[in-house]
């Protein structure tokens, strides 16, 4: 990529069919860099087990995404998947984290905690509410943890934006925040519906009067 | 040996144990003034042999005006586990260090100087383990607040 970079578009557009040229470079270069994104593996908390294990792991399957490289480098990452509570002391070093990976950089914040503080956002000596006050948050995924599903929806979203957002022309061009909703002509209801069945599909747990008694055993020593 | 068994013989070691009710293990209340030697009598006993410190915590009862030491002591022989509180006063916490009976007591201390301000008396290197040095007062007391806290709009 180092020919051909901002200083040198506006040399490329001087020549016939530079324009054209350029617009396909991009289309190709977004297209790479979005389905291959690098995850850091980042897990302060809980949000760690549904983003980083359930997600990556076979049910679910990260690696249909392209984004399923988890690298314990920030020099090999290009996306910090914010899963889990930051606390005032972890700031700093997720600053560093931040700083050291290469650029173009994303981040998904996932979770109540990492979006605002979630549960921790009153009374709190040590929580900071949400990350985007240290740093810049491209995709929120709401959840406290989100579905596998949901961060899904959320890392389809940044590749979205990293098709139609950054081009030689604009470099680090990036848009607001997205919040990673509900696909169109999808209820709560129908996926209320869906959980339900999936439940009763895959219950491994014993029927309602077997734990009824388990309720009324005493404590042994 | 079964939970009441287990409590008449730890009763029966001191008469400065009282008993706790309505508790999900065998619980007794230590005063603190010597509770160094009682845990010693409670590890060193060959029907009880707690070699065993699981939790060592803290509960701030401001209403009560007391700071409660919370230790749960397990015997890895026997598999038994017993409950012992010991009561301060919420101005003054001293209370005895335990790390010459069980060496993991040194950092649980630490963790409990750090966010209750209890202090303890022999203690081989009482600094705080989780906040900075630099830091006011001591979180998980019920009446601590600082600049960076958001109070709550609802009562």
């Amino acid at each position: 990529m180092g020919l051909i970079n901002s200083q040198n578009a506006p040399m490329i557009e001087a020549f016939p069919g530079g324009p054209a040229f350029l617009t396909t470079i991009d289309t190709v270069i977004n297209w790479a860099r979005s389905n291959s994104l690098w995850p850091l593996t980042f897990g302060t908390s809980c949000c760690a087990i549904e983003v980083m294990m359930a997600a990556g792991a076979a049910n679910h399957d990260l690696a249909r995404f392209g984004a399923e490289v988890a690298r314990a480098s920030p020099r090999q990452a290009d996306l910090l998947v914010l899963a889990g509570t930051i606390v005032k002391r972890m700031g700093p070093t997720l600053q560093t984290l931040y700083a050291q990976m290469a650029e173009p950089k994303y981040v998904i914040a996932t979770g109540a905690c990492a979006i605002s503080g979630g549960p921790f956002i009153y009374q709190s000596y040590s929580t900071v509410r949400g990350a985007h006050e240290l740093i810049p948050v491209d995709v929120i995924v709401p959840g406290c943890p989100p579905r596998p599903e949901a961060f899904f929806y959320g890392l389809l979203t940044l590749q979205k934006m990293i098709r139609e957002g950054e081009s030689i022309r604009r470099p680090g061009e990036r848009r607001k925040p997205v919040l990673a909703a509900l696909p169109p002509g999808i209820t709560i209801d129908q996926i209320r519906q869906e959980l339900i069945l999936n439940l009763e599909e895959k219950s491994v747990t014993k029927p309602l009067n077997e734990h009824a008694k388990m309720e009324n055993l005493t404590w042994k020593i | 040996m079964n939970r009441t068994e287990l409590l008449s013989t730890v009763l029966s070691l001191s008469t400065e144990f009282s008993p706790r009710e309505k508790t999900d293990r065998p619980a007794v209340l230590a005063p603190v003034q010597g509770l160094t030697d009682l845990m010693l009598k409670l590890r060193d006993h060959s029907e009880l042999s707690f070699d065993m410190l699981t939790v060592a915590t803290a509960i701030d009862w401001i209403k009560e005006g007391k700071i409660e030491l919370v230790y749960i002591l397990i015997s890895s022989t026997f598999k038994h586990s017993l409950q012992v509180g010991a009561l301060l006063d919420r101005e003054k916490p001293v209370a005895p260090s335990l790390s010459s009976v069980w060496a993991i007591a040194e950092w649980q201390e630490r963790e409990i100087f750090d966010l209750f301000g209890v202090r303890y008396l022999n203690h081989p290197d009482l600094r705080r383990l989780l906040l900075e040095d630099d830091w006011n007062g001591h979180p998980l007391r019920k009446d601590y607040v600082d600049d960076f806290m958001l109070e709550r709009p609802w009562r």
